[in-house]
Parts: C-alpha cells; sequence; structure tokens
C-alpha cells in the first residue's frame, strides 16, 4: 500500500514537473506578441493621448484628485508614481510627451524593449496618482504592457526587425532567422493566465448578485444612459432574451479559465469574446475597455493563424522562407528523430 | 542555453531554413519558476483579498507591496455584484464677487472623446463608493437614500473636488450634490418612462467648502 502511494506520488510530481516545463518554457514563435504589442501599445498611445485633454485637471497640484487625497485613497499601498515630485505644468507636459513618445515607439517597435520599459513605468505612474479615474481599460494596459516586457515582442513585425533586416542587406549578411523563444512563450503564458484570472473573477463577483441570478442584470446595464452609446430600451421588451443574455455572460466567465484551454472549444470561447466586448463597446460607449479586453483574448491565438492571416503563409508552415518559426519542443521531451516542428501544427493548450 | 537539436533536413520535409529555438538551463528555468510561482500568486492574490479573508490578510505583506507596486491588485469584479443606478456630481460655485456658476460631470457635451467623458464619469462613481464597510453594531442606513449623512471619506474626496473646481472658475465657495440617476424598472421602461424622467433623479448634499479648507 505504501509503495502504491509513493509510486503514485513519484509520477504525479513527474507529470507536474513535466507538465510545469512544458508550459513555460517551450519556445515560441514571438509573431502572436509582436501583434499584441502593436494593438496594447497602440491602445496605451491613444489611453494617454486622452489625458492631454485634461493634463493639469487630473494631474496637477490642484487637480480633481489632490496628491494629499490620492495618497490617501491608497492607504498603506506602495503608489509608485514620479507625478509625486512634479509640481509645474512645464514638468508635467515634459514627462508626458516623454510618455507618449516611449508608448509611440512601443507600437512600432522601435527600440522595443526600453519603449516597453518606459511606457510601463510611465502607465502605472498615472494610474497611481488619479487612481479614483481608473477603471478596466487601465487594468488591462497596464498588465499588457509589463507582459510585452518580459518577451521579444519587437521580434516581428516592427521597425527594429526591419533594421535588422536592413542592416543585414547592407553589410551581404544573410537575414537572420526569427527564432522561437522561451520568453516570448512565458509572456503568452503569463496574460493567458491573467485573462482567465480576470474573467473567473469576474464571473464570481457577478455570482454574488441577485440581478445576474434572476436574469435582468443585462437590462440594468444597458438602461444605464450615462453609460449607454445606443438606446437599447427597447431591450425591456424582451425578457427573455435580457435573461438568456444575462445568464450566457456568467457562464462564458466562469467556464472561461477550463473551456479556453480546450483545443476543440477554444474558437468558441473566444469567439464568444468578439460580440461580447463589442457589445460593450459600441452599445455601453466603453470602445477602449472593450478593444482591450479583446487585445488581451489574442494571447489565445496560436502564431500560426496570425502567419497565416499576415504573413500569408502556409498552413502547414510558418512561413515560406524561414522567417517564420513555429513552436519548439520541450526541453523536457526526448529530442530524437521527430518531424521538425515547422511542419506540425501549433497547439498551445 | 542549449538550442533544441533539429532533424537533419534530408530527415524531414520541413522548411529548409527553419531555425532552432534556443531553451533555458534547469537553472534557468528554476529561477524563472520561482519568478513565475511568485507572479501567479500575486495575480490570483488580487480578486481573491476583496472581501479581505483569514488567509489573504496573512498573505498581505507578501504581496501587497508588489501588487500596488505593479497596480496589480485588482478584484476585476466589472458591474458586479449588482449593475445600478450612476452617479453625478451637480455643483454651484460662488466667486468673491457673489456671482453663481453652476455645473454638472461628466458631461458628455464637455469632456470628449469618451475616454475622456468616462475619466469623469469614474470621479463621481468612485466617490459614491467611497466608504468605509458598516461595523457591525452600527445603526442600519435610513431607508432614504437622500437622508445618509455623507461619510467622512466621501467628505474628503468633495473637498478635493470643490478645491479644483474653485481653482478652475476662480470662485471662494462651492456646495456639491452627489445626483443618484436610478434606471426604471422593465416594466416601466415599456410603459414608456424615458431613462432622463425626473422622478428618476436624486440628489445628497456632500457639503459647501471653502477655497482650500
Amino acid at each position: 500500500m505504501i509503495e502504491l502511494v509513493t509510486n503514485y506520488l513519484r509520477d504525479l510530481i513527474r507529470w507536474v514537473v513535466t507538465g510545469w516545463n512544458r508550459f513555460w518554457f517551450t519556445p515560441e514563435d514571438p509573431a502572436t506578441l509582436s501583434v499584441i504589442r502593436i494593438l496594447a501599445g497602440g491602445m496605451l498611445f491613444y489611453t494617454h493621448l486622452v489625458w492631454s485633454r485634461g493634463l493639469e485637471d487630473f494631474f496637477s497640484a490642484t487637480s480633481w484628485i489632490s496628491p494629499e487625497a490620492a495618497l490617501e485613497m491608497h492607504g498603506d499601498n506602495y503608489p509608485i508614481s514620479y507625478f509625486w515630485l512634479i509640481n509645474s505644468p512645464a514638468g508635467l507636459w515634459a514627462v508626458h510627451i516623454v510618455a507618449l513618445a516611449a508608448m509611440l515607439c512601443l507600437t512600432l517597435g522601435l527600440f522595443t524593449r526600453p519603449a516597453a520599459i518606459v511606457s510601463w513605468i510611465a502607465a502605472i505612474s498615472y494610474v497611481n496618482r488619479v487612481p479614483l479615474a481608473q477603471f478596466g481599460l487601465d487594468q488591462l494596459n497596464t498588465m499588457l504592457c509589463l507582459y510585452l516586457i518580459v518577451g521579444p515582442s519587437g521580434a516581428c513585425y516592427s521597425l527594429d526587425r526591419w533594421r535588422e533586416k536592413r542592416n543585414a542587406q547592407q553589410k551581404g549578411w544573410a537575414i537572420p532567422p526569427v527564432r522561437p523563444s522561451v520568453s516570448a512563450n512565458i509572456a503568452i503564458r503569463l496574460m493567458q493566465f491573467h485573462m482567465c484570472v480576470i474573467y473567473f473573477a469576474a464571473g464570481l463577483g457577478k455570482a454574488q448578485g441577485e440581478s445576474w441570478w434572476s436574469g435582468t442584470a443585462m437590462w440594468w446595464a444597458l438602461g444605464n444612459l450615462e453609460y449607454q452609446s445606443m438606446d437599447l430600451t427597447w431591450i425591456a421588451a424582451w425578457p427573455l432574451l435580457t435573461s438568456l443574455l444575462t445568464h450566457a455572460t456568467v457562464f462564458w466567465e466562469l467556464t472561461f479559465p477550463v473551456f479556453v484551454w480546450n483545443p476543440k472549444l477554444r474558437p468558441l470561447v473566444i469567439g464568444m469574446a468578439i460580440p461580447v466586448h463589442l457589445g460593450i463597446a459600441f452599445f455601453m460607449g466603453m470602445i477602449t475597455f472593450g478593444l482591450v479586453m479583446l487585445f488581451g483574448c489574442m494571447s489565445f491565438v496560436s502564431p500560426k493563424l496570425v502567419r497565416m492571416v499576415l504573413d500569408r503563409a502556409p498552413a502547414e508552415q510558418g512561413r515560406a522562407g524561414g522567417e517564420a518559426p513555429s513552436r519548439q519542443t520541450a526541453q523536457t521531451r526526448p529530442i530524437s528523430r521527430r518531424p521538425a516542428p515547422v511542419a506540425r501544427a501549433t497547439k498551445r493548450s | 542555453m542549449s538550442t533544441v537539436k533539429q532533424p537533419n533536413s534530408n530527415e524531414s520535409d520541413a522548411a529548409p531554413a527553419m531555425p532552432p529555438g534556443r531553451t533555458w538551463s534547469l537553472r534557468a528555468r528554476m529561477i524563472a519558476s520561482a519568478l513565475l510561482l511568485f507572479q501567479v500568486c500575486a495575480v490570483l492574490y488580487g480578486p481573491l483579498s476583496m472581501p479581505p479573508t483569514i488567509t489573504t490578510d496573512a498573505l498581505r505583506p507578501v504581496f501587497r507591496p508588489y501588487n500596488g507596486a505593479t497596480y496589480q491588485g485588482n478584484s476585476y469584479k466589472f458591474f458586479s455584484p449588482d449593475p445600478g443606478p450612476s452617479h453625478l456630481i451637480r455643483y454651484e460655485l460662488v466667486n468673491d464677487k457673489g456671482e453663481k456658476t453652476t455645473g454638472t460631470f461628466p458631461d458628455r457635451k464637455e469632456e470628449w472623446p469618451r475616454l475622456f467623458y468616462h475619466r469623469h464619469f469614474m470621479l463621481t462613481e468612485h466617490l459614491n463608493q467611497a466608504m468605509a464597510p458598516p461595523a457591525p453594531d452600527d445603526p442600519p442606513p435610513p431607508a432614504d437614500w437622500t437622508a445618509i449623512k455623507t461619510p467622512p471619506e466621501q467628505l474628503r474626496l468633495a473637498q478635493s473636488y470643490a478645491n479644483h473646481l474653485m481653482h478652475k472658475y476662480n470662485a471662494t465657495s462651492a456646495t456639491l450634490w452627489l445626483v443618484r440617476h436610478s434606471i426604471p424598472t422593465p416594466d416601466q421602461a415599456i410603459k414608456g418612462m424615458k431613462l432622463t424622467d425626473p422622478t428618476l433623479y436624486r440628489e445628497r448634499r456632500l457639503g459647501s467648502f471653502a477655497l482650500n479648507q
């Protein structure tokens, strides 16, 4: 009996270690990460460009939320922000322009990693200075930017890559291929995990509410004049539709972290994100929030599909010319005479 | 660092220029695993710690500083537990000549693009939510929302908002009201009640404030 338990525990530990290694440390094509860089970087740039409309109204000493009130709201948190040190309007505008320049560089993939670091420090500084003006958009912006630092998000579709190719051509060298990278995989995995936590927490939070159980929550959300950007009061006459939408939302959010890992269900789960978040974007006036949630869901799209769409690569191959590798075998797996990974379908599950 | 061994090109139908991916050494993977484990737990700690529990309170010294610094300690409870009425702030400012300026925020006509409006909307929504949870021996709040005494947390924020308005409009005093805009029930909406029906608006006085009080 003891031997049985010992064997089980040994197998379990081996299974966990192997799975952990495969999940986190398998080199991955950075194509998906690079697309997320363009989308999330663009959103960061726009979000902060909009602050230009009221930079002094929100960030000066006499702003809506005074520095003292903001620090009091944080309590015993550690709200890192360079805005605590800046008092003059000129200083505010100087750091604002630097932040926008860094975010633009991140979007374009120019000096990508330094730009991602500066963008993240800037984004954190903005959210910590005005905690009462934040919402889900800022949570997603800072999350995605943090993970863009982790991986080589400028490896593809970037000015860095263009410069790399041009330099090689000028020197008569072969164009260096884009390699699969462990850090690209880690960045994508962190995004995927974080998205699962976000959806599950959102679903659990709704499960505490009476209206999400009774099926009326969708009415209370869509009937809110301060949110809505399109008159949807007609939906009050369709209680069954309201109820179905309400329950489907909770079911989808709660099951997201389970079903999204199943290769057969993943297209459905991610496909459902599109109407949900575009609905939030266009009916409830939160275009930025709706889009940034979709950008987070992009982490579940395989690099192979990205290559097929953007590079017009053949379905069974990353990309002609060796530009785009597919996923490599994990180090923990036996390395033998297996078919080259480039010819295998990429699955991230 | 080592590279994943690729099959000989003669043995495979794959593209000949397939570059190998570098894998990490055991030491690098162990260090990265420790960091990843911490990050994963920190992400989970955010929603699990709201409201605080015995477990999350015990882990607070470990994750709170990191989550606070990286803005990761979020609960992600969008539109929960229940979507409800929205809140606006109405203000009346008086300058040293006795002239009055009135207004309400958020205001879609003044604040554009939509994201900028939403920033102002969050100011009023967060003010409404800013109050300490009631203690077990606290008396229940009055049923009439307009009769609720402004809690000190809301008062401090209202003072900050009032100071900003007074600086912006060169006023010396300000009075603020929190306006609750309720949503009609589906039955009321079917019977023709508009979302802007005056009976859906109620307001509660937040206070009167002098400049830099």
